[in-house]
């Protein structure tokens, strides 16, 4: 028996998830194109439910409102480099979704390598869903900085984990996070990131832990730091 | 909501309108039947435009705080959430994606959330207080009231009317009061699967009835 995440689709759009489930359907979001063009129409329809219960709010709200934006700072836009977004050797929703841009600037010549870019892809976010949707999925989140996470959903019946990196610290002198997994001391590269992003891992019977280094980019063969970080498997 | 503005109607320069981050954009009057694109504003909110932040609050400061204030109940604490939702508007304008959706629904989206959210938490923190026993679900009357719920807006009390019960309580306790989808099932005696699937037939059915582009 697996959860059905599609079937999470409505209630998520009335926001009857519970923190965890909102959690685990979001990265499901972000691999699921069909969910989220669904998903466009049901937060429209919750959007009229919330507009009927319209009521005028107390004068004062406008006036301590325009009163607070005057001295709240905003956030900058976000303008990632791309090649900062790509960070993840596998599974990179973004980056794929630029490398189907890149199909028609590169032509005939570049095609053959991007689809199966856009084919790896497909399959990564696949496996991606079916951790999420596993029954036995499990969850640990380790926090960086002050926003920064990475969370690990595995799923010992698909022996596979998921690792979502979020806002991490930013490195400099061009290095990157570096993923690995860990048996009988030793280390396997899973991939590496700047930042944020999604990689799915496979192949974790007999695995001890992950670990997270830090490297030069493009990675190392083996780790050439002490881990920044470790989760059990 | 109505509001009395010394300058009436109030629109964004054109996009194409030149443009300079060092003086605030100016904000041309529109005749009065021209619609004001919220996306728009947003861009502007976004680079920092207080007066198109005022026009986005006027637009829709009455949705979220009657929303806020249908979900939590509590004026006070309704203006409160109002409040924190325009400040995250104000800061996060700029991670508004128009590709996912109008900027109405981003906004009752951002609305709707913490207001749910707000509502969990007290109701936790007085379940520790009270020892109240979920499991009981809610009283007989608060359901009634749920689905007897009075809308203004007619077309959507009217499109409410053409779910069946099951499919009506499931939306109402879900959206309007905050239940998981798990405490909808527990409260109506309902298995969860039935409940997704009405609420899924149930969102369905409102959205084709309110003729909302998929």
């Amino acid at each position: 028996m697996t959860t059905d995440l599609h079937s999470l689709l409505a209630p998520y759009a009335l926001n009857a998830l519970d923190s965890w489930e909102r959690e685990r359907f979001e990265i499901h979001l972000e691999q699921c194109a069909d969910c989220r063009a669904e998903l466009a129409g049901f937060v429209g329809t919750a959007a009229r439910l919330g507009d009927a219960a319209h009521q005028a709010p107390p004068a004062e709200l406008r006036d301590r409102l325009m009163a607070a934006v005057a001295t709240t700072p905003q956030e900058r836009p976000v303008v990632t480099a791309l090649a900062q977004r790509g960070g993840l050797r596998r599974a990179l929703p973004r980056l794929a979704v630029a490398a189907a841009f890149l199909v028609g600037a590169v032509g005939v010549g570049g095609y053959v390598t991007e689809r199966n870019q856009a084919d790896n892809y497909r399959a990564d976010s696949q496996a991606i869903t079916s951790v999420l949707a596993a029954p036995d999925a499990d969850t640990a989140v380790k926090t960086f900085g002050k926003a920064g996470r990475v969370r690990m959903i595995s799923s010992a019946s698909k022996d596979s984990a998921v690792i979502v990196a979020s806002d991490l610290p930013s490195l400099t002198h061009s290095r990157v996070y570096q993923v690995w997994l860990v048996k009988d001391d030793s280390p396997a590269s899973q991939g590496t990131f700047s930042r944020s992003g999604t990689m799915i891992m496979k192949g974790l019977h007999g695995v001890d832990h992950v670990a997270i280094t830090v490297e030069p980019k493009g990675g190392s063969k083996q780790p050439t730091t002490a881990p920044i970080s470790t989760i059990a498997v | 909501m109505t509001r009395d503005k010394t300058s009436g109607r109030e629109q964004p320069v054109s996009q194409n309108a030149p443009q300079s981050s060092a003086s605030p954009l100016r904000l041309a009057p529109a005749a009065p039947d021209t619609p004001v694109d919220l996306g728009d504003l947003l861009l502007l909110v976004a680079r920092g435009d207080e007066a198109a932040f005022a026009a986005v609050y006027d637009a829709l400061g009455a949705s979220v705080y009657g929303l806020a204030r249908r979900v939590v109940r509590d004026p006070s604490r309704a203006e409160e959430i109002s409040q924190e939702v325009f400040i995250q508007v104000w800061k996060s304008a700029a991670r508004f994606d128009p590709a996912r959706g109008n900027a109405k629904s981003w906004i009752l989206t951002l609305a709707h959330r913490r207001a749910v959210d707000a509502v969990r938490h007290d109701q936790a923190a007085t379940n520790r207080e009270n020892k109240y026993d979920w499991s009981n679900g809610p009283d007989f009357d608060e359901v009634e009231e749920a689905v007897t719920i009075s809308l203004e807006h007619e077309q959507v009390r009217r499109c409410l009317d053409g779910l069946t019960e099951l499919q009506r309580e499931a939306v109402n306790l879900a959206y309007y009061q905050g239940y998981t989808y798990a405490e909808v099932a527990e409260s109506l005696g309902a298995n969860t699967a039935t409940v997704k699937t009405r609420m899924r037939d149930g969102i369905v059915r409102l959205r084709d009835c309110m003729g909302v582009e998929a």
